[in-house]
């Protein structure tokens, strides 16, 4: 056949809608694999640019020691932009003699290189983004900083030896995050003045920062030209702010998990569509054959048809998602201003090779077999109707989808592990199926006409209806997982910062202010929590080894210490008589109340790290006196719970008669943030530490985040309608057939409407509860497996979910058979419809 | 006496059931010579549609030749075989078989479409023109009556210009006048065309206007 002929032959196949299913669900596949992805590129770029600013740098380089210059110019030679910075603790003085402990980061010009600065005109007041820096000899002054010092702008105050003009107020910077507890109020300056301070001594508290901003491969080629020493330490988001890290990961996991189903449910659309196609083209080849097509020539027509519809619907289809990619970030624009880098190439590459690899591993198999459809058909109906292979048909998808999610998702575990599941399921899902059938008949022996009719349809074609069964509980199980899925990310996220977390930290309260403290705060605020006794003392001896020698020791051995403090740096101590909220016991346990025992409590992973365990004896020195504690147990602390958290605590009867100061957590409204004014004017020795500007940007990409997840479950539950779509146009031929037979023995017009309705409740009945036990089962092992979340049964969906999957498959289905209840029989049986 | 187009020796066909080996065709022996009119009449499941099967070579006996104009297509492959089909063989079926997505004009146009004549078109139109369907060539089958398929179907069946042309039941599906009418056209066409006509029927009346009669029981021809 010349291809002018086939072209015609499929023109006139289009025509007279035969193509159509097919290549609805090829353009959907495109489409929504093209939506998703751009979706997702865009968004991972956007989420990874504004968690940059966590670090004002997409990467930096950390060290206590000064960076040396050949790594500046290494970047600067591969095109990377640059910035420093050096921070360090420092008093600073006004003039009348009042002084305060200092953080104080000294930047070179550039800074920050993501995200921007906030300064205000007044302490505490609402502030606005600047690009500009403080000019040389000027510093700019944390809020707090300003009635604690008793200064105001255009004063001078002195760090180290220089004397600075203040010449605005700092609200924030995008790299403050980070440890709450080690920065006092900053103090920010160009590096250029840092020299005539004279605090950069050796022994310093000192740390460099270089700032670097790029691309990712840049990045990640300067990080291996590189020969990093111990000392010098290469951070990005995720390393950094490890909550931020595990949502972007988890965030990742599941749009890519969204695509990932959507490309099978495409699939699986696709599959059915091309086997309708090709069941209702038997007689189709069988005429052409008599006439004189050979094997050959069908199968050529056969290919060349199938690469133009895959060509017609990527190119459609490419199309049809940018436009609904468009779409999507319109909508999203008028919630939250957004503006998006441009995608890359990658989702349109992904979009065309999804058209055709489904083309290929899920429409040919069906038409394949088309060429050995035997001509006697044309005089024996009977004849060469046998179902193409399955064998083929199964490994050829299998292939097909292998091949996509790999590509996708770039994960060989993830693909298996969604193959292999798939394939567990469909087994257990098949046998499920069978026995609901087999309830099914039993029960319909006592059912009404409409219901006997219904349930004697799906026992007789058992083999469709399994498969079917299938199909539709499959599809419903992709969505419940979807849907579970987002409910539990969303719920973990928005509980790691509640809405009315504290976001502000009060410390060095003395014990005669506390009083006074807590009733101001009352006058502010509900919201306050406990104030907890510190007194600082640090860990002098380990069961009886001095801790200098045990952290030399434990170096020496090439154990990492983490990034915190040393084993003997000072710490704030507490005591307490119960295990704090939001801490969990991993190993030990809690003292009784009376214990007269020296106990001490650790945080896990601060002993982890440095090597201690349950049982140890710890010395410490607490105002110059030793105190010997054992270890009682270890603790988990949540640290994303912005309320006061200690790693070290002891037992009750240590601690009380040393000096103590106390601390407490608050929160507090944006515009009741000059309160602060008040208080730091009359407690000017209090600090108060402000993470509200933190827990902003968290929530931020948190909302961010959320909204790609939903966006993305729209797209997938889109796909999945469509399967369903095929799937019961899959089935219209023979059940219009059946129909058309039983009207003509006098079923009445309900009769037909009735067990059609039935037979698609029960279809989708049976396959909503096979749907729950799969949904349940795959949430809880991605759950524990890929999310690190939690694992829980959800009751609510053995009610919903079989009761959902009746009335959605009723719903799509009464209105894909419509026509069906409608056709005279005559048409039907004469084959005319 | 010309020669025979059709020659048929030792023709069996058994095709395995749940009950085990059925014979459907035994002992065939049977010559058609061209330009002759054949009807092979029989009983329902006397095998007579499966005859007809394998003389066009659309199914293959199990055993014994079949030579189709001049071609053992019992040597054949389907690809051959289909090519035979093309080049020299018609067929008018009880079910009409139109390709339910195409105009009577293209359906008609398919045959020479297929051999890559350049005036398929020219000659479909005078093909239906002639079956009497000069106005309906751009309805659809499903558009068109019983009768007005069976002429599309005629029309189709001549398009390739065939040596042999097989029927089977050409008047099955409609009713006596409109019957009568298909049977006329098709006589008259066949005379025109010079084609041996091999047709299976019920039909008395339809057999008794052929120059011989063949009847099929059980398998094998009588008498």
């Amino acid at each position: 056949m010349r291809l002018g002929l086939i072209l015609r032959l499929a023109w006139r196949d289009w025509r007279s809608g035969e193509l159509g299913l097919l290549l609805a669900a090829l353009l959907v596949a495109v489409g929504s694999v093209t939506a998703v992805s751009l979706l997702v590129d865009r968004l991972q770029q956007a989420l990874i640019s504004e968690s940059a600013e966590f670090l004002a740098a997409d990467r930096y380089i950390g060290s206590g020691r000064e960076i040396p210059d050949e790594f500046r110019q290494a970047a600067r030679d591969l095109g990377l932009d640059v910035a420093d910075t050096l921070s360090f603790p420092s008093m600073v003085f006004a003039s009348d003699e009042r002084n305060q402990l200092a953080s104080v980061k000294a930047v070179s010009p550039g800074y920050p290189l993501r995200g921007t600065l906030i300064v205000a005109d007044a302490p505490f007041g609402r502030g606005r983004p600047t690009g500009a820096l403080p000019e040389p000899g000027e510093v700019w002054l944390d809020s707090r900083l300003i009635p604690a010092l008793d200064v105001s702008l255009g004063d001078t105050v002195e760090v180290g030896l220089a004397e600075l003009r203040v010449a605005g107020v700092l609200i924030s910077e995008p790299d403050r995050g980070g440890s709450a507890f080690d920065f006092g109020p900053r103090v920010l300056m160009r590096l250029a003045d840092v020299p005539a301070t004279e605090v950069v001594q050796p022994g310093s508290r000192l740390s460099y920062r270089l700032l670097l901003r790029g691309d990712d491969d840049t990045l990640e080629t300067l990080r291996e030209s590189l020969t990093l020493e111990p000392n010098f330490v290469w951070r990005g988001i995720r390393d950094s702010s490890q909550s931020i890290g595990a949502a972007l990961e988890r965030a990742e996991s599941f749009l890519l998990l969204g695509g990932l189903l959507g490309v099978l449910l495409a699939g699986v659309a696709v599959a059915l569509s091309a086997h309708r196609y090709a069941h209702r083209h038997y007689d189709h080849v069988a005429i052409l054959k008599t006439l004189g097509a050979t094997p050959n020539q069908v199968l050529r027509a056969f290919l060349i048809l199938l690469s133009v519809v895959g060509a017609v619907a990527v190119a459609l289809g490419l199309a049809l998602g940018s436009a609904l990619h468009v779409g999507i970030v319109a909508v999203l624009a008028e919630i939250v201003p957004v503006s998006l880098p441009m995608p890359s190439a990658r989702p349109f590459l992904l979009g065309a090779a999804t058209g055709f690899i489904c083309a290929l591993a899920f429409a040919l198999p069906p038409l394949l077999h088309l060429h050995r459809i035997s001509p006697m058909r044309v005089i024996r109906r009977d004849l060469g109707g046998a179902p193409p292979s399955q064998i083929l048909s199964y490994a050829a998808a299998a292939a097909g989808s292998l091949g996509l999610l790999l590509w996708y998702s770039n994960s060989l575990w993830l693909t298996l592990w969604t193959l292999a599941g798939s394939g567990a399921v469909l087994l257990a899902f098949a046998a499920m199926a069978l026995l609901l059938l087999r309830g099914g008949r039993v029960l319909g022996m006592q059912a009404g006409s409409g219901w006997r009719l219904a349930l004697a349809g799906l026992q007789r074609r058992r083999r469709e209806n399994v498969a079917q069964i299938l199909i539709f509980g499959l599809a419903i199980m992709l969505l419940l997982i979807l849907l579970l899925l987002r409910t539990s990310l969303l719920d973990e996220w928005q509980n790691q910062v509640p809405e009315d977390a504290p976001n502000h930290f009060l410390i060095n309260v003395t014990p005669d202010q506390v009083d006074a403290v807590e009733a101001l705060l009352g006058e502010v605020t509900q919201r306050m929590g406990e104030l907890y006794p510190m007194v600082r003392g640090r860990i002098l001896a380990v069961n009886g080894v001095d801790a200098d020698t045990l952290e030399s020791q434990r170096r020496g051995r090439g154990v990492d210490d983490g990034d915190g403090p040393r084993l003997s740096s000072e710490r704030n101590l507490t005591w307490m008589d119960a295990l704090p909220p939001d801490n969990r016991l991993v190993a030990g346990a809690w003292w009784a109340e009376d214990d007269p025992g020296t106990w001490v409590s650790l945080e896990a992973e601060y002993a982890e790290e440095r090597g201690l365990g349950v049982g140890d004896v710890v010395r410490f020195d607490i105002a110059g006196r030793q105190v010997e504690a054992e270890v009682a147990n270890l603790r988990r602390v949540n640290w994303e719970s912005m309320r006061p958290n200690f790693f070290i605590i002891f037992s009750p009867g240590v601690l009380e008669d040393y000096p103590a100061t106390y601390m407490t957590s608050f929160h507090l409204d944006r515009d009741q943030k000059p309160f602060l004014n008040r208080l730091l004017s009359r407690f000017p020795t209090i600090t108060v530490l402000e993470v509200d500007a933190v827990i902003r940007q968290v929530q931020s990409i948190i909302a961010r985040v959320t909204q790609a997840v939903e966006l993305v479950l729209a797209l997938v539950i889109a796909a999945g309608c469509l399967v369903l779509i095929a799937s019961i146009q899959a089935s219209r031929d023979a059940r219009m057939h059946e129909h058309a037979l039983i009207r003509t023995l006098g079923g009445t017009r309900r009769l037909i409407a009735g067990s059609l309705a039935a037979e698609f409740a029960l279809l989708g009945l049976f396959a909503g509860i096979v749907a729950v036990v799969g949904a349940e089962v795959t949430v809880a092992v991605l759950q524990s497996q890929v999310f690190e979340l939690s694992m829980a049964l959800h009751p609510w969906l053995w009610v919903a979910g079989p009761l959902v999957g009746a009335l959605l498959i009723l719903t799509v289905g009464l209105l894909g058979t419509r026509r069906l209840v409608s056709t005279p029989p005559m048409l039907v049986l004469r084959g005319l419809n | 006496m010309s020669e025979p187009v059709i020659r048929v020796r030792g023709v069996n066909k058994v095709v395995p059931t749940a009950e085990g080996q059925l014979t459907i065709l035994e002992g065939i022996d049977l010559e058609i010579n061209a330009g002759e009119t054949v009807a092979v009449v029989g009983a329902s499941g006397s095998g007579k549609t499966t005859l007809l099967g394998i003389l066009a070579g659309l199914d293959l006996p199990s055993s014994g030749t079949v030579t189709l104009v001049g071609q053992d297509i019992t040597s054949l492959d389907e690809e051959a075989r289909a090519r035979l089909r093309g080049e020299h063989v018609g067929f008018v079926f009880q079910t009409f078989q139109l390709l339910a997505s195409l105009t009577a004009l293209e359906n008609v146009m398919l045959p020479a479409e297929l051999h890559h004549e350049a005036d398929a078109g020219d000659q479909a139109r005078a093909l239906l023109e002639k079956v009497g369907l000069g106005r309906r060539m751009g309805h659809y089958p499903r558009q068109l009556s019983g009768g007005e398929q069976q002429r599309v179907a005629i029309a189709r069946a001549f398009a390739s210009r065939p040596h042999v042309l097989f029927a089977d039941e050409p008047t099955g599906n409609l009713d006596t006048t409109t019957g009568a009418r298909i049977i006329d056209l098709l006589f008259e066409l066949n005379e025109e065309y010079a084609t041996t006509l091999v047709l299976v029927t019920h039909d008395e009346r339809l057999a008794a206007r052929c120059q011989r009669v063949i009847e099929i029981d059980a398998g094998r021809i009588r008498g």
